[in-house]
């Protein structure tokens, strides 16, 4: 009882667990490279949410504010450790979809059930004679 | 020169800088930017000798980012486990020795400048993760040896490296995420980023968020080391690498993930009913990694696949130490990381020049090779003996103290598990030492091939050297790591 009343008092981060779990079920079960990043996106953007919203203080007051003038106030710090966090998933983002690019180009899918049949399949999808150029 | 302070930000400042500056300056000049990138990885050795020494003379070093005092600003400290930052340089800077000649057959021209910037961002990534004392700083520098280790992976020729790569960047995404979260908790319940505060201020008494953070830590740092049941990103990451990349992936982002573990678990070093059960699970899943990672790396016919198994089963030796969580245990784990990774260096080396000269990774095609390349082989045959754990040799000090470790939990069977991971580590060492050395040459590339160049002899040479001196230097080491061994976690005896 005394549970559900708190976690009821705390939506806000209920959502983001949830969001964090439906990224991760994407990422670990989707065998489509494009959508495995999507659902990492979606992961990421759940823990920025979740860190955001923790520098939300209820009766919070500014601490640099003239006299007289009020204002809602949400902890700097929070903030700036997510746009340091925007700045890494945007990286890992282009890094994946280079990578995607390649593996299109060389492996010819990016569904991972069609890349492993092609490699049962010796010389359906076969990649341009690639042992033979790292050995020489 | 000693009284400068600044030498602890220079050890990851240095090779981040040094690493970015190498397409700028050396693009499609592959010599010079190996020259470049020797020197700046031997700079970062010296920078991390100084500190070392200072460490011996006067005890640990703490540094305030910006003036910024710690507690508000990121400070910076170097201590015992800090200390790995001489190791981790020094075996990059061997790497990157080997690099000269192997990438240029490994790695399409065009990209190799851009291989020598990543291997120095990674060990400025590591080198920052060592040292780093706020939570927050962690995250950072670990993603930075992480994404420069996905891409180093995808430097390879080989079709199946950007899938390799693929592979282990969405897991080490995951892994990160997790650990993101948590740091995220624990500011949130504590208000502070820097470690040492935080640990202090954490509140075990309503376990909930504790619990969550410290689910979160351990399984995004154990994905990180590959520990057992989420190692499978690793054996196809390492495998698919280029030769010195493997030796850095197996030997040092690895051991990363269980030196995150050993930051962070301190943060919950007052709940008891939380840390000891996830102490508990990591300690069994250490053993079935011990064995499994034995058992696979036994199966396997490609030899740096082999090798990559292998790490998975030294990961599990490990993290049974750092479960076990009494002293003789702990500080065996924390030899063995540095021991393993000059091992590992060394046989992921010595399995490049092997395929440097002849073409060939399958171990039966490796068969009369130490007629051809007697230096190599032997390298290789060191290794493998030092990596089965014969007593006077590196990977014998860590096994040892872990067993002793074992012993006094009153955990007999994990002494049986490492006797029997050993004995499996025998037999595939057996098999790959026959096949170079008994077994006349099935290959026309094998009985053909020439001994390898200098500049990959002498990081072997070294890291054979290195394998009998860890081995002897036990003691020292050992004596080194104690006083750093009663602060984790509270000190259980």
């Amino acid at each position: 009882m005394n549970l559900a009343a708190e976690a009821f008092s705390h939506v806000d981060y209920l959502v983001t667990v949830a969001l964090f779990l439906i990224g991760a079920w994407i990422l670990l079960t989707s065998g489509n490279l494009v959508k495995k990043v999507i659902g990492l996106n979606i992961m990421e953007t759940s823990v920025f949410a979740f860190i955001v919203t923790t520098g939300m203080i209820d009766d919070g007051a500014p601490p640099l504010l003239a006299a007289g003038v009020e204002g809602p106030f949400a902890s700097p710090l929070p903030h700036a450790l997510v746009l340091t966090g925007i700045v890494v998933a945007v990286s890992v983002t282009s890094l994946a979809l280079v990578l995607i690019l390649r593996v299109k180009a060389e492996l010819g899918s990016v569904e991972l059930d069609e890349i492993a049949s092609a490699g049962e399949q010796p010389g359906a999808a076969a990649p341009p004679d690639s042992r033979g150029h790292a050995n020489d | 020169m000693t009284e400068w302070p600044h030498w602890l930000p220079i050890l990851a400042v240095l090779p981040l800088v040094g690493g970015a500056l190498t397409p700028l300056l050396f693009h499609r000049r592959p010599v010079a930017a190996w020259f470049w990138a020797v020197s700046v990885a031997a700079a970062t050795t010296l920078v991390a000798m100084t500190l070392l020494l200072k460490l011996i003379a006067s005890g640990g070093l703490s540094y305030a980012v910006g003036g910024w005092l710690p507690q508000y600003g990121i400070e910076l400290r170097f201590d015992e486990i800090g200390a790995f930052a001489l190791p981790a340089s020094l075996l990059v800077l061997l790497s990157l020795s080997f690099s000269r000649h192997y990438v240029a057959r490994a790695v399409d021209s065009g990209r190799i400048s851009f291989y020598y910037a990543l291997i120095l961002i990674n060990l400025g990534g590591l080198n920052g993760f060592l040292i780093t004392g706020d939570l927050f700083n962690l995250f950072v520098f670990m993603e930075i040896f992480s994404v420069s280790a996905y891409a180093l992976v995808a430097t390879a020729r080989e079709p199946v490296a950007a899938l390799a790569a693929l592979k282990y960047l969405f897991l080490g995404a995951l892994s990160s995420l997790l650990v993101l979260f948590s740091v995220g908790v624990v500011f949130a319940m504590t208000g502070t980023l820097n470690i040492e505060d935080a640990a202090a201020d954490l509140d075990l008494s309503t376990p909930m968020p504790a619990a969550l953070a410290l689910a979160g830590l351990a399984t995004g740092f154990a994905v990180k080391a590959a520990l057992f049941p989420v190692h499978f990103w690793l054996p196809d990451a390492h495998a698919a690498a280029p030769a010195p990349v493997s030796a850095i992936l197996s030997a040092l982002v690895v051991k990363a993930g269980v030196v995150g573990l050993l930051r962070t678990l301190e943060l919950f070093a007052g709940g008891e009913g939380l840390l000891q059960p996830m102490l508990n699970s990591i300690v069994w899943l250490g053993a079935l990694g011990a064995l499994g990672g034995a058992l696979m790396a036994l199966v396997q016919r490609d030899i740096k696949l082999m090798l990559a198994y292998s790490t998975v089963a030294n990961i599990g030796y490990i993290l049974i130490g750092l479960g076990l969580s009494t002293a003789s245990a702990t500080t065996g784990a924390m030899i063995h990381v540095v021991n393993h990774a000059v091992i590992k260096v060394l046989l992921f080396l010595a399995a490049g020049a092997f395929i440097h000269r002849t073409g060939l990774r399958c171990i039966d095609d490796l068969r009369g090779l130490a007629r051809r390349m007697p230096f190599t082989a032997f390298a290789m045959g060191v290794g493998l003996v030092s990596l089965s754990g014969v007593p006077p040799m590196a990977g014998f000090v860590g096994k040892w103290q872990i067993a002793v470790g074992a012993l006094q939990a009153g955990r007999p069977i994990l002494v049986a598990v490492l006797v029997i991971a050993g004995l499996l580590v025998l037999a595939f060492s057996v098999r790959v030492t026959n096949a170079m050395y008994f077994r006349p040459p099935s290959r026309i590339s094998a009985a053909a091939a020439t001994e390898a160049p200098v500049s990959m002899l002498f990081p072997l040479l070294v890291l054979t050297a290195g394998c009998f001196g860890l081995g002897m230097a036990g003691q020292v080491m050992l004596r080194f790591v104690a006083p750093a061994v009663p602060g984790l976690y509270g000190g259980i005896p």
